[in-house]
């Protein structure tokens, strides 16, 4: 209970810099640190393998995906000006407000008694086993999806270096 | 003043005899590393601590053993790089500070400690200031879940390997946050090149890994090593990289670790002669010497991992050898494979970043997914000399067609180098 | 307090960032950032159910979150190649700029 109420707000700061901060390499590497927060919480809530992955995945691939993209695009410093532009900023929050609400009311209206206790842990052999019995199907869809964003991203960087290549001297 | 050490030194003499009287003795040659961690258990609770605090005292002690041991190594190691480079290329190397050099990297040291510490106008310093804290961090992670010898695992995980790849990410924020940082061309490019270079790395050697997961049926680095005990006919030693996928995961390891730890000829994010130190350019004094300590504590995590999965961790190459230390026989392969990265160093030039990445890509991740299928027919032919046969087979086509493949497209041809846009 | 109500007052919290960070944000990998808030949001719930959840319900959570996680590395990487090409015709990430099918 303790790491989670001193989490929780750090991760609500990192997230909050990270859709607010005008400078974007700013607000990537704040999305890097909501995220890697997030795998500390799961890890404090005992989830040890999926903490992990949590940090291998969003921090090591994603945020770098993100940051690299960011570079490869130079946005430059002209920012975002979010917080120059009440009038998005007024219409978005119309609209965050009703689903906030929506889903905090959600949430506490058939709220269970939380199984106190300690933390049920992440058997890696149990969760392997649950893959690839009932989660068969599922793990073969997530295959051959990320079979195909592989071979996609290839194509995509070979169309992508083709044109940028310096002609060949000959 | 002396009274209370007198007495504290006392209680600890006694109780070490009490433990000596009760458990055995006190310290044999094989947990000699974990002395220092028994004696701060034992001091604190002596003076009697809290249980919790005991063994904090312990873990804090069994962790500044680590940190200790492979700071000293990286300091020989400064100076043993210089040598063996300058003994490849027919010079003396470092030979004026005491004897041999012996006091180089103190000299060293200094040198780095007293240099003014610069952070540049255009710099975010916040940032500037966090990423060499930050590339030395995953690097002490890494090193503290390897185990040293039977006794010496200083964080013994049943996710041991997992960790290991998690705190690797950490690595390239770290980089990016130097190069962006620094607000200046060089660090960026280098910081770009670094990042792509780990990212596309990391899977081979991650592929690598699995394949050994997948045989030990584990993730723990300890279930792994002792997956590798015993003999097979009596002498040969059950490696892992004496079994033909283990023979190749193994080769694609040492090359994508090479490259994850930047050094030559992958050290392209650093490479002097094309963009001065890479993501390193702006920074002098302690924080550059962080950065070379992080850098080579990374060197030595990841040699730590393979020689974990594929060269038996602490197991003794020979029966018969059990009266030695298992450590040893660890820090011994650990010498030998830093050896080897130095002999590589002297011997390879340096690689272009397109063959960097389409090595990676076009050969490396192909032959490291090809290690999968290969380990399960090893296993399910029985692990002998059918598996042999076979796998040789399974590994030897593809081979050579991604040989023939990789040279007929990728030949070295005559280019011209213009900046891109 | 209920631990449980925490962290899903915290997912809410989260889901509605990363919303107000799409709604408001004009370059499109930012835009990327806030829908990764979003998507973190929903697996914080999987998690909590699993920790805090009846007892039945044992590995579902972590296995749904694992399956999460690896959709969101294929999405964001798709997601950031389509920005990419987008980059590469027009020369922008702003999204207001995208325009050309206006009648």
């Amino acid at each position: 209970m303790i790491p989670l109420l001193i989490l929780c707000p750090l991760i609500l700061l990192a997230a909050l810099g990270a859709v607010w901060k005008a400078r974007p390499v700013h607000a990537a590497l704040l999305l890097a640190l909501a995220l890697s927060l997030i795998a500390v919480l799961y890890l404090a809530l005992g989830g040890g393998f999926i903490g992990l992955v949590q940090f291998m995945v969003y921090v090591g691939g994603i945020a770098i995906l993100i940051v690299f993209s960011l570079l490869i695009t130079r946005p430059g410093d002209e920012g975002e000006e979010v917080a120059r532009r009440p009038k998005s900023v007024a219409l978005g929050a119309a609209c965050v407000v009703p689903v906030l609400g929506a889903l905090l009311y959600t949430f506490g209206k058939g709220l269970p008694e939380p199984a106190e206790g300690a933390a049920p842990s992440v058997p890696l052999e149990k969760l392997g086993d649950q893959l690839f019995t009932t989660g068969l199907p599922a793990v073969l869809a997530v295959a051959v999806l990320l079979t195909a964003v592989l071979i996609g991203a290839a194509m995509f960087a070979r169309d992508f270096g083709k044109n940028s290549e310096p002609p060949a001297d000959s | 003043m002396k009274k209370p050490v007198l007495t504290l030194m006392l209680s600890l003499g006694m109780s070490a005899l009490v433990m000596a009287g009760e458990t055995g003795p006190l310290v044999t040659a094989e947990s000699l590393p974990r002395l220092p961690q028994r004696l701060v258990e034992m001091l604190l609770a002596a003076v009697g601590g809290p249980e919790w605090l005991v063994q904090l005292g312990g873990m804090a002690a069994a962790a500044g053993t680590v940190v200790g041991v492979f700071l000293g190594a990286f300091a020989l190691l400064s100076l043993i790089e210089r040598k063996v480079l300058a003994r490849v290329q027919n010079r003396l190397g470092p030979n004026r500070a005491g004897w041999f050099g012996i006091l180089q990297p103190v000299a060293d040291g200094i040198k780095m400690l007293t240099k003014e510490d610069i952070v540049p106008a255009k710099a975010e310093a916040l940032l500037h200031f966090l990423a060499p804290v930050l590339i030395v961090v995953p690097a002490v992670l890494a090193l503290g879940v390897i185990p040293y010898g039977r006794e010496w695992v200083p964080v013994n995980l049943d996710l041991g390997l997992v960790l290991f790849f998690a705190v690797g990410a950490m690595t390239e924020v770290a980089i990016f946050m130097a190069g962006w940082s620094s607000g200046s061309k060089f660090p960026m490019l280098g910081a770009m090149r670094a990042i792509s270079q780990m990212v596309s790395y990391e899977l081979p050697l991650m592929l690598a890994a699995l394949a050994v997961v997948m045989m030990a049926g584990t993730v723990s680095l300890s279930g792994i090593v002792d997956d590798q005990g015993g003999f097979v006919l009596g002498f040969i030693p059950k490696w892992n990289i004496l079994t033909p996928w283990g023979l190749v995961a193994g080769l694609v390891f040492l090359i994508a670790g090479v490259a994850e730890s930047n050094r030559t000829p992958f050290d392209l994010p650093e490479g002097e002669s094309e963009i001065v130190a890479g993501h390193m350019t702006e920074y002098s004094g302690f924080k550059y010497a962080l950065f070379f300590m992080g850098e080579y504590l990374g060197l030595f995590a990841i040699s730590g991992l393979g020689i974990t999965l594929f060269l038996g961790g602490w197991q003794a190459p020979l029966p018969g050898l059990g009266f030695v230390p298992t450590w040893i026989w660890f820090f011994g392969k650990l010498a030998a494979v830093i050896f080897f990265f130095l002999w590589i160093r002297a011997t390879y030039p340096r690689v272009r970043i397109d063959q960097l990445m389409r090595f990676a890509w076009l050969f490396l991740i192909p032959v490291g997914l090809l290690t999968l299928p290969v380990a399960a027919v090893w296993h399910y032919t029985g692990r002998g000399l059918l598996g042999w046969v076979l796998c040789g087979a399974m590994l030897v086509v593809p081979y050579a067609i991604l040989t023939v493949l990789y040279n007929r497209r990728m030949a070295p041809a005559t280019r011209r180098y213009q900046f891109v846009e | 307090m209920n631990p449980l109500a925490v962290l899903l007052t915290l997912s809410a919290l989260l889901f509605a960032l990363g919303l107000l960070g799409v709604l408001t944000r004009r370059n499109a990998i930012l835009i990327l950032v806030g829908i990764e808030l979003m998507l973190n949001a929903a697996n914080l719930n999987f998690i909590a159910f699993w920790r805090y959840g009846p007892p039945e319900a044992a590995l579902t959570g972590p296995t749904m979150v694992l399956f999460s996680i690896a959709i969101a590395a294929a999405e964001a990487a798709v997601g950031l190649a389509i920005i990419l090409m987008v980059f590469r015709h027009t020369k922008s990430t702003d999204l207001n700029k995208l325009d050309s099918l206006r009648g």
